[in-house]
């Protein structure tokens, strides 16, 4: 007798054999592409300040220092200096300004909250629910549903690994089950193509996984097949899982080509374990292309830095290992100003960002590029400064033309907190949400202390909604 | 076979999956049944009335979708006699109630589409069965559990791998309240009042993935000190994290002889490994054809990647067994007269061992288990009477996860009954109630990075006031509802306190008339050898004099005052105590009172009057009575802003009534309209007395609102600030103090109805009327009692545990209110031992 699962079976298997006929893979050249995006947030807060165009009326300028709401066109101004990277992509910038998140953990050590809109508080237990990377990566499944990448603090925070290891990450699954992120491009580089490896090791590693896998499908299949009614749901949801994680394992197979095709080829050096903090945000740049235009996933999640991470090879201070929180405190190192550092750091940030742009944009989807069909947000993880209270988190976005929010060659600056009309980082998310499927009334926390204005703080941002 | 026959017959099954007309059998309502619709349901709900826009009279007719969706709201609301109205003078007997409940269950069983059934399963709707059927003694069925798969705890889950790792009890200890690198715990508790770990969740996906990594890692521990004896020594260590160096220091010897060996390992000690890892991660040993299969894995696997590698494979797999995520209690042996199996004796001692803890079985209840004397009632007492008698076997914290960097859960011998009433009570969602710190006048700590912060102590002090019942262990209930015995700031036990007081008290009087505020170095330098006898005072090194200064000061507004001072002081490392006036009590000096005071130009102190602290505790304190007045239960049910009578009526309603309240209707907007002239009852009764609303909070809100003297941080008050800008009276005057609004009084009448007694039922004055009357409740007593059933049995009980319930109350009865002979009881009773 067929089980529900022999049909599920079989019938993706039927389904997988049609797409061999067509010699197309599962990546390949989908009718409409998914959408995909890349959450980029950074430790030790980003001054809101720093973000202000320069050159602005004194009017203007007048407005942004009371942080009162207006909107530019970024097409007839400059972009702060640190922003350069991305002079070639204003077409699709916005520097958005006035998002509030004092419902988060800010500060040092914030962990999932930006992402999750809660506080998170360094404590599993205190995770409410999926964060908003992966609420995204369900309305655009794919076989690895989300990436996570990190350069991991080494102090403080709960999120703190060995550098080169997979460890706790910054997004959530869901509620109390924080993700895993790879702390090194070599870790990540052998876990996403492993399918694909020449290492001979690997090889063998991946065949004994699946071998296992096949193993334990049988066995729970078989106990799921001699119980009944309700008892039988609890094996066999089991057992249907691991045969879920097995299809996923035969599209990655099925897809090997054009993974191969797309395997970052990172130069050693981004590979080595005694690599610097801007090297390992090249390599992991270069592993989340890969990830993307592979089509493993949609959905990325990139710990750029945090503030426990000891930050190594900025230019003019490549000897030094250094401490972020020092920096948040506004103390010289190796010469250079706290703020130096920061715009450093900034800058480099914005190097990755372009790389991230200019590839996506070479590479062809549906009449277009891949980047039309992408969005990528760089945030702070704590709020407006080191010791933040939540009152600003200053993001800068990048979005395709295909995108559905209306955010492209503009300098916003949303009404500031308690002001009516004010916006949160929930406020900001849900529009997200909205805006791609989901219809979620509001996502995130709610802040208490925005209460006693007296406005609405649920839904989506509306000017936004294209 | 003609083309017309066999087109019929492709035709068929698509018909019959379709569940429509053309194959379904015809509906067909027996006289009978219609006779009772007729004389009951119909006046309200036919063509002409079609109340609530229900009509029942056209059941044949509708199509067969439409027809079970109303069948399943009719059944349902005939099995909690909502229907007919009880304001109706024509009641259906419980004989034509339960006629038409089991025709309806039929009909809807025809089709495999009960949702009553389904629903049954779980918590919301435990009180679905009629309570005065369960305790009245005429069910006269044998009590048994489903033949089940119960997923483990959280706890249960941590203490497995410690198993599987082999931890020797000082590694255990320490394991005990911190987690494993590579494990992440794959089970979520509910985050509710009430029982929260029910054997209704099936593993899934979310498992699985969780699983694959802690598999892998939990492998690689357990065959890492073997390696290490392998060439790859050095390797390995390297290769080891910084953050993750930990591993078991032996390696079980079936295992390390594959791992140690040059050549592949024989059947022999394949069959040793996994009878070995069997034993390990199932707890028992596998079965021949098991035993086949696990041991081709193994030497395909080795034969892949060599013999640890290989090894290492098959311990991965048999950790991903899902048998290892549940608790099997399907019960064996000959069937009783009434189709009931006994469980075996080694799932009977798992399931005594959980019931009272998070570990295994004891060895002594194995031994029990292994030699066959855990069969009868008399054996399964024996061992849980011994258990409960045990004082140290699963001694440890109520909860470590609300240990932080400031304070410690509470420890216990059994943490388990304390975490029962606190399920029951609902009390630790405390912390899951964000407040604006403002409001409370700046003493509120919202959970924090490394702290649970006010709600942390506040249910630490619950938790210290429901196990000081339970060690007493008379009329647990009942003092649990009236008591008004408080524990506040109790971090010493009360000898020390004493000890504490006494000697600064001592060093106070003699040094109070010294020119310590001028020359403070000089009294230091005279009175060394005094101050060093005094372990409670801390005056020496290079803070000496600053330390000393503080001192003086604390002990001069406090015992210079006639006061006894907090045992802690307030400038000690790590102060957080800043709750005191959540039970109105004085507050006690922050953190930073005593800062700067040894310096010249310091400006001094403003007289405020601190509490005067009862080292002796718990202590008699006002204005409360009973758990339902501890800041901790008040503030889990309030909102983020205001009070919530509803949620604390809905929660007497359903934990002490053993009533139920329907689920907010879809279509109704449940908002609480803003006026700035009205309290918040006044404005919930304006919303909720409207006729569609009124059925439902009839049964929560006059049982909430008398706790309306309480604010939703806990306080005792008579007067509501209405916090809106037009009532503003004045702006805070400190950081994070609070605006002062105008105010009106508090109404805190209220009534009580659902007890089943006319002595008790009636109108109430406050909520220490409402509490008195509730704690003589003979069903107030029992609904406490089907809580814990379900706890302990991890179901809702069903009307053939009647006789199990009798017993458990009756055992309370008799024992003057002792909680554990109702465990006694219940782990016991057939509900327990036998599965059907």
């Amino acid at each position: 007798m067929n089980t529900r699962r022999d049909f599920l079976k079989q019938s993706l298997l039927g389904a997988g054999a049609l797409a061999f006929a067509k010699g197309s893979s599962w990546a390949a050249q989908p009718a409409k592409p998914p959408m995909r995006f890349i959450f980029m947030h950074r430790g030790n807060g980003l001054w809101p300040r720093v973000m202000v165009p320069p050159g602005l009326d004194e009017k203007t300028l007048e407005k942004e220092k009371r942080k009162e709401p207006f909107q530019l066109d970024l097409d007839s101004h400059d972009l702060p200096g640190w922003m350069d990277p991305l002079s070639a992509h204003k077409e699709n910038l916005t520097i958005l300004q006035g998002l509030s998140g004092k419902m988060c953990t800010t500060g040092h050590h914030s962990w999932c909250s930006s992402l999750g809109v809660f506080k998170a508080n360094e404590r599993p237990s205190s995770i409410k629910w999926a964060t908003v990377d992966f609420e995204l990566a369900k309305l655009f499944p794919s076989p690895a549903d989300h990436i996570e990448l990190a350069c991991f603090p080494l102090g403080g925070g709960n999120a703190r690994g060995t550098l080169d290891d997979v460890a706790t990450g910054f997004s959530a699954r869901g509620p109390q089950q924080p993700n895993y992120a790879f702390g090194s491009p070599r870790v990540a580089m052998e876990e996403l193509f492993k399918s694909v490896s020449t290492d001979q090791s690997a090889k063998t590693q991946y065949q004994l996984d699946r071998k296992v896998l096949e193993f334990v499908a049988q066995n729970e299949g078989v106990t799921a097949g001699s119980l009944g009614g309700f008892e039988k749901s609890k094996v066999g949801n089991y057992a249907d899982s691991v045969e879920a994680i097995r299809e996923r394992n035969r599209k990655i197979d099925a897809m090997s080509d054009v993974i191969r095709r797309h395997v970052p080829k990172l130069d050693p050096k981004y590979l080595d374990p005694g690599m610097t903090t801007l090297d390992r945000q090249v390599g992991h740049s270069e592993v989340l292309l890969g990830a993307l235009i592979s089509g493993l996933t949609n959905v990325v999640a990139f710990t750029v830095d945090e503030l426990g991470h000891r930050y190594t090879g900025l230019p003019g201070i490549e000897g030094e290992k250094v401490n972020m929180h020092d920096v948040g405190h506004n103390k010289v190192i190796g010469g250079l100003k706290a703020e130096t550092i920061r715009e450093l750091a900034r800058t480099h940030h914005m190097t990755l960002v372009d790389r991230i742009v200019t590839r996506l944009k070479s590479v062809p989807e549906a009449g277009g590029t891949m980047f039309d069909n992408t969005m990528i947000f760089y945030f702070p993880d704590g709020g407006e400064t080191h010791h933040s209270h939540g009152t600003e988190y200053p993001f800068v976005v990048l979005a395709g033309d295909n995108t559905r929010v209306d955010l492209r060659r503009q300098y916003v600056r949303l009404p500031n907190y308690g002001q009516a009309g004010h916006s949160t980082l929930g406020n900001f998310y849900t529009t997200l949400l909205n805006a791609y499927g989901n219809p979620i009334e509001h996502y995130g926390a709610l802040d208490t202390g925005l209460t006693k204005f007296g406005h609405d703080q649920t839904g989506p941002i509306k000017q936004f909604l294209s | 076979m003609t083309l017309w026959i066999r087109f019929l017959l492709v035709l068929i099954p698509s018909f019959l999956w379709g569940g429509g007309g053309l194959w379904s059998a015809p509906f067909v309502m027996p006289d009978k049944m219609e006779d009772l619709m007729v004389n009951y349901c119909f006046d309200c709900h036919d063509d002409e009335t079609k109340k609530g826009e229900v009509r029942l009279d056209n059941l044949a007719t509708l199509a067969l979708k439409d027809r079970l969706h109303l069948l399943n709201r009719v059944q349902e609301q005939i099995f909690i006699k909502e229907m007919p109205p009880q304001k109706r003078k024509a009641q259906p007997s419980e004989t034509e109630r339960d006629q038409l409940y089991d025709w309806m269950n039929a009909e809807l069983r025809k089709h495999k589409a009960s949702s009553l059934e389904e629903k049954l399963r779980y918590p919301n709707y435990g009180n679905y069965v009629d309570h005065e059927k369960l305790f009245s003694g005429e069910i006269t069925d044998k009590p048994f559990s489903p033949a089940r798969r119960w997923l483990v705890s959280p706890r249960i889950f941590h203490e497995r791998v410690m198993n599987v790792l082999g931890l020797s009890d000082h590694e255990r200890r320490g394991f005990s309240t911190r987690q494993f690198d590579g494990v992440k715990n794959p089970f979520l508790l509910p985050d509710r009042s009430g029982v929260r770990d029910y054997d209704v969740t099936t593993l899934d996906g979310g498992h699985l993935l969780v699983m694959l990594g802690n598999a892998k890692w939990i492998a690689g521990k357990q065959i890492f000190a073997a390696r290490l004896k392998t060439p790859q020594k050095e390797e390995l260590l390297k290769g080891l994290s910084s953050k993750d160096r930990w591993y078991p220091k032996v390696t079980p010897e079936a295992f390390e002889k594959i791992v140690l060996k040059a050549e592949p390992p024989t059947d022999e000690e394949m069959k040793a490994a996994v009878e070995k890892q069997f034993d390990c991660v199932l707890m028992r040993q596998p079965m021949k054809e098991e035993l086949a299969k696990y041991v081709d894995l193994l030497r395909s696997s080795i034969e892949l990647a060599g013999n640890s590698e290989g090894l290492r494979q098959m311990l991965f797999a048999v950790l991903l067994e899902s048998d290892f995520l549940y608790r099997l209690e399907l019960g064996n042996g000959e069937p009783d007269e009434f189709g009931r199996s006994k469980l075996t004796a080694q799932e009977g001692s798992l399931a005594i061992a959980y019931a009272l803890g998070d570990r295994s079985p004891d060895p002594e209840l194995s031994k029990a288990a292994q030699e066959g004397r855990l069969e009868s009632k008399n054996d399964y007492r024996r061992e849980v009477v011994r258990l409960l008698a045990d004082e140290n076997y699963y001694k440890g914290p109520v909860d470590h996860k609300i240990s932080g960097k400031n304070m410690r859960s509470h420890e216990t011998s059994h943490p388990k009954i304390v975490r029962f009433f606190r399920e029951f009570f609902g009390y630790p969602k405390a912390a899951k109630v964000f407040k604006d710190i403002e409001r409370s006048d700046g003493y509120y700590q919202n959970p924090g990075r490394g702290t649970l912060g006010t709600p942390g102590f506040l249910i630490k002090e619950a938790d210290r006031v429901v196990d000081w019942y339970l060690k007493k262990d008379e009329k647990v209930f009942e003092n649990l509802l009236t008591t008004e015995e408080f524990f506040v700031y109790h971090d010493k036990d009360n000898e020390t306190g004493r000890k504490i007081i006494a000697e600064w008290t001592q060093a106070y009087e003699r040094l109070k008339d010294t020119d310590w505020k001028e020359n403070p170095e000089k009294v230091i330098e005279e009175n060394l050898d005094f101050l060093n006898t005094k372990k409670s005072v801390r005056v020496s090194g290079t803070k000496s004099k600053r330390e000393f200064m503080r001192h003086m000061h604390f002990w001069g507004e406090t015992i210079g005052k006639g006061r006894t001072p907090f045992t802690t002081p307030s400038f000690a490392h790590g102060y957080t105590y800043n709750h005191s006036v959540f039970y109105n009590l004085p507050p006690t000096p922050n953190p930073f009172r005593y800062g700067g005071v040894e310096n010249k130009n310091h400006k001094g102190l403003d007289d405020v009057e601190f509490w005067d602290y009862p080292v002796e505790q718990p202590f008699d304190l006002s204005q409360r009575k009973g758990l339902l007045t501890h800041p901790a239960w008040l503030i889990a049910h309030s909102s983020n802003f205001h009070t919530d009578p509803i949620k604390r009526g809905r929660w007497i309603r359903e934990k002490l009534l053993a009533g139920s309240v329907p689920d907010v209707p879809i279509t109704v907007d449940a908002q609480v309209p803003e006026d700035p002239h009205k309290t918040l009852r006044e404005r919930v009764e304006s919303v909720t007395r409207q006729a569609e609303c009124r059925k439902c909070h009839e049964r929560m809100n006059p049982l909430g609102f008398p706790f309306e003297v309480f604010d939703d941080f806990g306080r005792y008050r008579h007067e509501e600030p209405l916090e809106y800008e037009e009532q503003l009276v004045s702006k805070a005057k400190k950081k994070n103090g609070a605006n002062l609004y105008k105010t009106k009084s508090v109404r805190t009448s209220g009534a009580l109805r659902g007890t089943g007694d006319s002595n008790l039922d009636g109108e109430v004055s406050d909520p220490f009327d409402l509490i008195d009357r509730l704690a003589k409740s003979a069903r107030v007593r029992q609904s406490i009692i089907r809580h814990a059933f379900r706890f302990y049995m991890g179901r809702n009980e069903f009307t053939s545990d009647s006789q199990t319930l009798i017993d458990a109350d009756q055992a309370y009865l008799r024992s003057g209110g002792s909680f554990k002979e109702v465990i006694i009881s219940l782990l016991t009773s057939d509900s327990f031992r036998y599965r059907k």
